[in-house]
């Protein structure tokens, strides 16, 4: 789901616009770690993979098909970094060169495929491929597509396209249909890939840690239903936090703007970068902290 | 697909080509912004932009209809949530998400149009894009039509034979993942093999002159004067 240029409110695609490109320099920043310094012909070729494999079409049910999406395909055969970075690019080269997503809008589609998606179909894979590694793959098929829908509905909600229930039930159905069908797809591809060779994926080891990997899974999923939740009751949670939160947080993001600044547009925009640049750096210091506690 | 048409457009000659590929991409900013801060009540506004998007095409001496047949590509994707709201009774807000999505598409095309992709990922190389995700558009681009080739080929040959099955799908796309990965070896092996040490080396700089400051700054009024006059 591409969401193209006119849909997404200034706030909106400002505030993802400002998010995107650090986290996608950590994410260039790690793939090149993990990989020969100058193997990014692979990156390249592989985005040019993913471009050309969603051409073919997967005949699912009567007289429908549906296509690979690919976040969580990469993310298995390249890890999470380099899986963002490719996806990141194909999303440019989409928006760019055959006007699929805006250019303005192109931050929040990174953010929901590249980075939402992409994490959410590596964690399932990093976290249970050992154990049971066939719904592992299928998990992360699912849940790429379903994090990053569930992430392009919730901003078009709060950029106030308006979505009626109704239609929200039907596109909830649309995702879950697309997120087996991904699963599927993703799961097939990998094991047709493996009988052609098997060193393709490897099993990540099972290494020390996974209370931060859990806990970042979690994270991404309560963050993916509370956004969706937050959209479509906007008014709860701004009763909730008038009756609980004490004065000093409410005063600065007040209505979700800030006060003394003139265009309200621009009031909003500043308010949305400091909630998100908040939510943001607060999950780093925690996951510093858990990681340090676990070493 | 008909991609062809974007590279011969952005190797013509006009005045728009010759400007610096960072002022565009400024200038496309400030269209955008303007475009999308619009109330969708000034439906004049629009024909504003409309006039000054025809007046560049102009400029570049591209050809209309197969510019504006392309931008509306993603106009289907829009018509849907355009009905939604038609239905919900706020007809000038449908009007003006058709408007605003195809406006913007039209700005980006002709970026894209005027601008020959190397010089494009050099710009967004100095404006800081991490260079990795450069180099990886970079070489995406080059294969995307090679790799694409390979894929519609596969897909003549497996339809010729019959309908395609969900597992022979799958096949097809390891195949196509094989190759893949083959080819990219065998680049990597090549780039080597001529000395690549991580890095495109650049021909000479882009040189920043008076003429895309001006440039620059007179898309940026005229997005600004349209989107407050208007």
């Amino acid at each position: 789901m591409h969401i193209p240029d006119g849909f997404l409110s200034a706030p909106v695609w400002s505030a993802f616009d400002v998010l995107a490109p650090p986290a996608l320099g950590i994410a260039a920043r790690r793939a090149q770690r993990g990989l020969d310094e100058r193997n990014v012909p692979l990156l390249g070729v592989m985005g040019a993979f993913v471009f050309a494999a969603q051409m073919i079409n997967f005949p699912v049910g009567p007289g429908t098909s549906g296509h690979l999406v690919g976040a969580a395909l990469l993310a298995i055969a390249l890890g999470p970094a380099a899986a963002s970075v490719v996806m990141a690019s194909i999303l440019a080269v989409q928006a760019l060169v055959f006007q699929d997503g805006g250019i303005l809008s192109l931050g929040a589609n990174i953010f929901n495929m590249a980075i939402a998606g992409v994490l959410a179909g590596y964690l399932p894979y990093r976290l249970l491929a050992r154990a049971h590694r066939s719904s592992a793959i299928f998990l992360a098929g699912a849940l790429s597509v379903l994090a990053s829908a569930a992430f392009a509905l919730a901003e078009l909600i709060l950029s106030g396209v308006p979505v009626p229930r109704r239609v929200l039930l039907l596109s909830m159905g649309f995702f879950f249909a697309g997120a087996l069908v991904e699963g599927g797809i993703t799961l097939a591809a990998v094991r047709a890939m493996e009988r052609l060779n098997p060193r393709w994926f490897r099993t990540p080891e099972e290494t020390a840690f996974p209370a931060p990997g859990w806990i970042a899974a979690a994270a991404l999923l309560l963050v993916a239903a509370g956004v969706l939740a937050a959209s479509t009751y906007p008014d709860g949670i701004e009763r909730l936090a008038a009756a609980h939160a004490p004065a000093w947080v409410h005063a600065p993001l007040a209505g979700y703007s800030f006060q003394g600044v003139e265009p309200p547009w621009l009031r909003r925009v500043l308010a949305a970068a400091a909630g998100l640049l908040l939510i943001y750096g607060a999950c780093l210091w925690a996951g510093r902290l858990i990681s340090r506690r676990s070493a | 697909m008909g991609d062809a048409a974007i590279e011969r457009w952005s190797r013509q000659q006009s005045v728009l080509h010759r400007r610096d590929a960072r002022a565009k991409i400024g200038a496309l900013f400030a269209f955008l912004a303007a475009v999308s801060t619009t109330s969708p009540d000034s439906q004049i506004a629009f024909a504003g932009y409309a006039l000054l998007l025809a007046a560049v095409i102009a400029a570049a001496r591209l050809p209309f209809p197969g510019l504006l047949r392309r931008a509306a590509l993603g106009l289907p994707f829009a018509a849907g949530f355009a009905l939604l709201l038609w239905f919900s009774g706020e007809r000038a807000r449908a009007l003006a998400l058709l408007e605003k999505c195809y406006l913007s598409a039209a700005g980006a095309l002709l970026l894209v149009a005027t601008t020959p992709m190397p010089e494009l990922l050099r710009a967004l190389e100095i404006l800081h894009l991490p260079r990795t995700v450069v180099l990886v558009i970079h070489f995406l681009y080059r294969y995307l039509f090679v790799i694409s080739g390979q894929a519609r080929r596969m897909r003549w040959a497996a339809s010729s034979r019959g309908r395609l099955q969900f597992r022979s799908a799958a096949g097809a796309l390891a195949v196509l993942f094989a190759r893949s990965s083959a080819r990219a070896s065998g680049i990597y092996q090549a780039m080597l093999a001529r000395g690549f040490s991580g890095q495109f080396p650049a021909l000479a700089p882009p040189r920043w002159r008076a003429a895309d400051a001006a440039f620059l700054i007179a898309a940026a009024l005229a997005s600004a004067a349209v989107r407050m006059a208007l």
